[in-house]
Order: structure tokens, then sequence, then C-alpha cells
């Protein structure tokens, strides 16, 4: 996925997204089309009249908004947090020796662990409560955050650090005035990478450790066998997903209109 | 230096110049850059001592990988030497400092900046107020014919552009110093020539001591008031050459000259010796 294409908000964009998922809108018909000729067990797939019906009435209800506000809460909280800390160590270990020396190890070892293994441990430590959710969130996400921020603070024109220190700019200035804009591309692509990160980690602890949320919601269609509710959560998250991503995009577009 | 002023056509009142400006001459006395890596050592430059008058124009060729580019970040401060000393002024310098500007052949503009940002980048590190700053500014976008672009990001300017823009940039910090690293080396023959003699005019107008490394023969000895030619690996000063032509001349009548002819073919033939095989590599 190239995480630079950025996205305006005018008519034409509208047209050409709608353009874009006809392939979609054919298996949704598909969907219903097997779904209502019984070719599949309504159980394990209702029609998708269903699932939109079911997703209507929790929306209507406000149940759904509740839950979805809980999951994204706990998103952004996290990444949030990743980004504050990711940005800042990866910046550092870029540009300090001694900060490089203490965390390139740990980023290198830290970047492919699978974070969801970690949902017991955080249960075992914190609870089933907000904290260890946010908590567990900020973890996956700093990985790629601080990565990229290091690797983009690295990537850094030299000469474009000798030209400020030359018009005078100091050691401490540094960063602020050039290091950190220079590299800004490569850390917005970090956040960018993470947002599907927090969304995985906090649907999944949602399910495990329930507490509210569109994860929680969605195993508790499967436990009373509402397979409706089931597929109205993931449409649900995936509409949640969906939104962040192109609002960040569209945060990347004014940020960088320089590139 | 007298005769060549003339010939530059220095208005009559700063006729003197030279002799009574005291700020930005530069002293290189046996300096030495030695790259470590591992066990390997490189010498890039060795042995080179040269003295830079306030307000001369010296051109700086060699073969590729003598050391020019090395030897201008020295200056700079950009490098460190391994020894030897870098004065100006008679002070020896101590890292990059506002009284030296450095022109890259890359241009190196910071990409987030406009143009007005970056030409103002240096005078808001001197502290210089909003309305001051701009004014200067534009003073320098003007003269560079940047007018109408100041709210253009560099990835929107042409390369000739973008080097006016950097030249604007470090000219507006005013440095008494300009190092310039093949600054026109990857524009194309016709812009070359009308940013070559945009610079004539600066630095007869603002008075600055020019340093300028390029590999291009015609465009060292065209523009400056002496040529230094240096040896291939390592770099070391193999001799300077006076340029003497009479500069009231057009560009098109001036190249035709004898006197340009034999200049330029005097420091060909040395800077040949330098990078026909039989040297070793």
């Amino acid at each position: 996925m190239d995480v630079t294409r950025t996205v305006g908000l005018d008519r034409n964009d509208a047209i050409a997204a709608a353009k874009s998922i006809y392939s979609l809108v054919l298996l949704l018909l598909l969907w219903e089309f097997v779904a209502q000729y019984d070719m599949v067990h309504s159980y394990f797939l209702p029609p998708l009249s269903d699932v939109l019906a079911t997703f209507y009435e929790l929306t209507a209800d406000g149940t759904m908004l509740e839950h979805a506000y809980l999951t994204f809460r706990r998103a952004m909280a996290g990444l949030l947090l990743a980004c504050l800390l990711g940005i800042v160590v990866g910046v550092l270990a870029a540009r300090n020796r001694i900060v490089g020396w203490f965390w390139d190890p740990i980023i290198e070892v830290g970047y492919p662990v699978p974070v969801i293994a970690l949902v017991p441990v955080f249960m075992f430590w914190f609870g089933t409560g907000d904290l260890p959710k946010i908590m567990l969130v900020a973890v996956g996400c700093f990985w790629p955050v601080a990565i990229n921020a290091r690797n983009a603070t690295r990537e850094v024109d030299e000469n474009l650090v000798w030209s400020a220190r030359m018009m005078g700019t100091s050691d401490r200035r540094l960063l602020r005035r050039v290091v950190v804009p220079a590299a800004a591309p490569g850390i917005i692509s970090g956040v960018q990478i993470a947002l599907p990160i927090a969304l995985i980690v906090t649907f999944v602890f949602e399910m495990v450790a329930g507490g509210g949320g569109l994860g929680h919601l969605e195993i508790q269609g499967v436990r009373s066998f509402e397979s409706a509710q089931v597929y109205a959560s993931l449409i649900a998250i995936m509409i949640v997903g969906f939104t962040l991503d192109r609002g960040l995009r569209y945060l990347r577009g004014r940020l960088l209109a320089w590139t | 230096m007298n005769r060549t002023q003339a010939h530059r056509q220095h208005p009559p009142n700063a006729k003197s110049t030279h002799e009574t400006m005291v700020d930005g001459h530069v002293t290189i006395t046996e300096l030495e850059k030695v790259y470590e890596s591992g066990d390997e050592r490189t010498t890039a430059i060795e042995d080179f001592s040269v003295t830079v008058p306030s307000g001369e124009f010296l051109g700086v060729v060699g073969p590729s990988g003598c050391g020019k580019s090395t030897l201008l970040y020295l200056v700079a401060g950009f490098l460190e030497q391994t020894t030897g000393t870098i004065a100006v002024d008679g002070d020896p310098i101590d890292g990059p400092g506002t009284d030296r500007g450095v022109v890259f052949q890359d241009y190196a503009l910071f990409p987030w900046r406009t143009v007005m940002g970056n030409v103002t980048y240096g005078l808001e590190e001197k502290g210089v107020g909003k309305e001051e700053r701009r004014a200067t500014a534009q003073r320098f976008i003007d003269m560079m014919d940047l007018d109408g672009f100041e709210d253009k990001y560099p990835k929107e300017l042409s390369g000739g552009m973008k080097q006016r823009v950097a030249l604007a940039r470090t000219l507006a910090y005013d440095p008494k110093i300009l190092l310039m690293d093949e600054p026109f080396g990857a524009l194309d023959q016709p812009l070359r020539e009308s940013l070559q003699d945009h610079l004539i005019d600066i630095w007869r107008d603002l008075e600055k001591t020019v340093i300028f490394i390029t590999h291009d023969v015609e465009e060292a000895v065209y523009l400056s008031e002496r040529v230094l030619i240096m040896t291939r690996h390592p770099g070391t000063k193999k001799t300077t050459v006076g340029i003497d032509l009479d500069r009231t001349q057009p560009r098109e009548e001036l190249v035709l000259s004898d006197e340009y002819t034999a200049t330029k073919n005097d420091v060909w033939q040395s800077l040949r010796e330098e990078t026909t095989p039989g040297g070793e590599r």
C-alpha cells in the first residue's frame, strides 16, 4: 500500500473513488444472492440485507456509536502515545550516538514481534480495562513509528544540515529547525503504517478481554448466535479504519504540501 | 591585482577596495586531510597552503577526485582537517560560521520552505526582525530575477532557478566569503553562462571573496582573477595562474580574444598533465 498517496475532498475524487469500487459492489451482490438462495446456511452467512438491517438498528439505538467510540478512543490514545515516544526515540537514535547505541538493538528485535502475543501478559499485569488496551496499542505502534522516524532521520541530506549550520543554526536548534522537517515525510509514513496495527490490537484485545468496543460487540454476536451482529460489527470496524486512513492521508497532504 | 581590478570596472570610489578592505581574507597553511576507515588511510589533501586576499575571486580546478570539494568543505568548517590551519582574517576557524557561505552543486534548499522562507532563513537565525527580514530577502530575490516566485516551493522550480534561490539565500545573510562547489555544474550551457555573468556582477557589487570550485577550465578562466590548479590524488596546490583579461569587452568578444585563448590553454595544459595516464591512479 502506498501511504504517500494523499486524498483531497473534491467531487472528482469522489467520482473516481466510486468507480474504483465496482468489483467490491459485485462481491456484495454475490453475497446477497448466495445467502438469499440458501446456498450457505444463514447462520454462517446471513444475507447482506439482514446484516445492513442489524447495522441500522444498532446504529439507531446508539449501541454501535458507543462501541465504535470506545474502539476509536483506545486506538487513538495508544497511537498518539506511540507517536510521541516513537518519534523522539527514532529521531534521537539517528542523531545521537548513545541513544542509537541503546535503542538500535531494541528496535531491531522489537519490530518483528507479533504484539498480539502480549495480550494475555498485559491482562495479567493491568487487568481488562482501558489501560492495558491503550498500553498494548502504544507498544505495537511504537516500533513502526520509531523505525521509520529513525530511518528517515538517517537519510536527511547532510548538505541541508550543513546549510543550516553555516547560516548560524546552533546544534540545539538543529533538530527542530531542519532535521525533523526534513524527515517529516518518513515520520508521517511510520504513523500511517502504525494505524492499522492500532486498530488490530484494540480489536483483538476487546474480543479477548471485553469491556466494550467493536471487538467486544463482534465476539458477543458469536456467543449469542447473532451472526448478523458479527458482520455488522465487522462493517463498523471497516468504516472506522477506512475513515482514519483517509483522515491521515488528508493530514499528510496538508502538512506535506511541499513534497 | 590592481590591473584586473580596473578591468573589472569597479566604481571609482571603490578602486582601492582590495587594499582597504580587511574583511574576508583566507589563509590556509600546510593543510592536510586524511580519511581513516578501519586500517585504511586515504590522504585527500596534502601540504596545501594558499592565501586568498579580501575580495579576490579564486577559481580552483583539478582532476576529478583530487579533493577540490574536500578543500572547500574544510574551509567551510563542515569537515575537520587532520593538520594545518585555516584562518579567516587571521582567526583560525572553528566549525561553520556565518562569515562563510557555501553554494552547493545540488542547491541544498530547504524543500519545506518557500523561496521567501529559504532566503529569510539566515536572517531569522541572526535575529533580524520580520519586516527587515522580508525587505532584505526581497532585495536578493529581485537581484536574482526571482520576483513572482516568492511563494513557490523548491520542487516547483527548475534547476537554474533553484541555484539562483540558493545564491540569494547565501547572499542574504551577508557572509564575507562565498565558497562555491561547482554550483553551475548541473546546468545546461546557456543557463550556466547567464549565471556566470550574474555572479561576476554580484561579486563586483557586493565585494565578496569568492573561492569557486569547478572542473571546467573555461569557467574558471572566465570568472576568476586567479586560478589555482590542484594535482591529482592526493590533492595539493600545483600552481596558480593570474588571469589578466580585458573585461570591458562583451563575453562573445572576450572568449575569442588571444589573451583568453592563451590563458585558457596554459591552465588546460597544466591540468592535462594531471589527468593524462602515466600518473598513478
